[in-house]
């Protein structure tokens, strides 16, 4: 049985070489790195194309590679599982720094919305064309985005300036 | 209470703060405010080996405005205290809070951006139990030094 994914950086090379960065194999598992700017198309041909079938969004997570020579900054991640081919496959999107932005894949996959706002919580990234994109485990009313690399393990002050309760039940 | 010929027909004569005293301190109920292992610890207290319900305090009550006795059982994040505080403003006077083991009392080793260092900087805390988590002789240990703290305040008024 041939691996959807090594099918998956075949057509991408030759489907996408505006966008990708590169291709590569980690633990088993091959991915690409793409630039963020088609990532809706890049990621709606994965899960519709007939010999590639990616129908499930395992995850959407971030890394942020500060001082590590990476493209960018910030890179959102997203785990793509085939059930009909039996195959896995990743796809690291790079966002930069100045520009926070990559565009949601809410309309793709019912399961996206609720990952990409905990990107949204912990690295700050926004998701542009997201439904409701708020803070998903922190309260609202925080500030900092915690996963960050230069964000400080005792927080900004967030522990101690919060809204107390005032009184009155 | 000095023994009077009068006693046998059921009559004995006591002073109104010993008698108050003496139904609050043994009839705590406790509002089990469990958001870790210590809660756990806390369950053990009131099964049968450790038996709480020896000290009048097994009425766990889940509502505040039927408790009288705060355990704040673990870790405490900061989405989490405005509830902790709103919860300790809604159990009616006198009542007492006991801050069990080292998550609550200090934030334990949870020093981090989202977890409050101490719950006693936002409601008062009578009794401290260190452990992590404790074991029940520690919250029997608490619990009766609570009784103490109650018999010793006699039926003042608490506050302004």
């Amino acid at each position: 049985m041939t691996d959807v994914s090594a099918a998956a950086v075949e057509k991408l090379v030759a489907l996408f070489p505006d966008v990708l960065i590169g291709t590569g194999e980690s633990c088993g598992q091959r991915y690409a790195d793409v630039r963020r700017d088609r990532i809706v198309d890049l990621l709606t041909f994965l899960k519709s194309d007939a010999e590639l079938q990616f129908e499930m969004l395992m995850d959407v997570t971030a890394v942020d590679y500060l001082n590590q020579g990476a493209p960018e900054r910030f890179c959102v991640v997203y785990q793509l599982y085939s059930i009909s081919k039996n195959g896995y496959f990743r796809v690291k999107a790079y966002v930069p720094e100045a520009d926070p932005t990559i565009d949601s894949v809410s309309g793709l996959w019912k399961s996206a919305p609720w990952a990409e706002r905990e990107v949204f919580d912990l690295y700050g990234i926004e998701f542009a064309g997201h439904p409701d994109l708020k803070r998903i485990m922190l309260p609202d009313y925080y500030t900092g985005h915690p996963l960050r690399k230069d964000y400080p393990l005792r927080g900004l002050g967030e522990r101690d300036n919060f809204p107390k309760y005032a009184g009155g039940a | 209470m000095a023994t009077q010929p009068w006693q046998h027909e059921g009559i004995l004569t006591t002073s109104l703060r010993e008698v108050v005293t003496w139904a609050r301190r043994n009839s705590l109920w406790p509002m089990p405010f469990g958001t870790a292992c210590c809660a756990i610890e806390l369950m053990a207290t009131l099964a049968s080996k450790y038996d709480m319900a020896r000290f009048g305090a097994e009425v766990i009550r889940f509502s505040p405005r039927q408790s009288d006795l705060m355990i704040v059982s673990g870790r405490i994040s900061l989405k989490m205290m405005p509830v902790l505080s709103k919860i300790w403003e809604q159990m009616p006077e006198p009542k007492w809070c006991i801050s069990q083991g080292a998550c609550a009392s200090c934030g334990g080793i949870f020093d981090t951006y989202a977890m409050i260092q101490g719950v006693d900087k936002f409601i008062p805390v009578n009794v401290y139990i260190p452990g992590c988590p404790p074991r029940p002789e520690s919250i029997i240990d608490a619990l009766i030094k609570i009784q103490e703290i109650v018999d010793s305040e006699g039926i003042r008024q608490r506050t302004a």
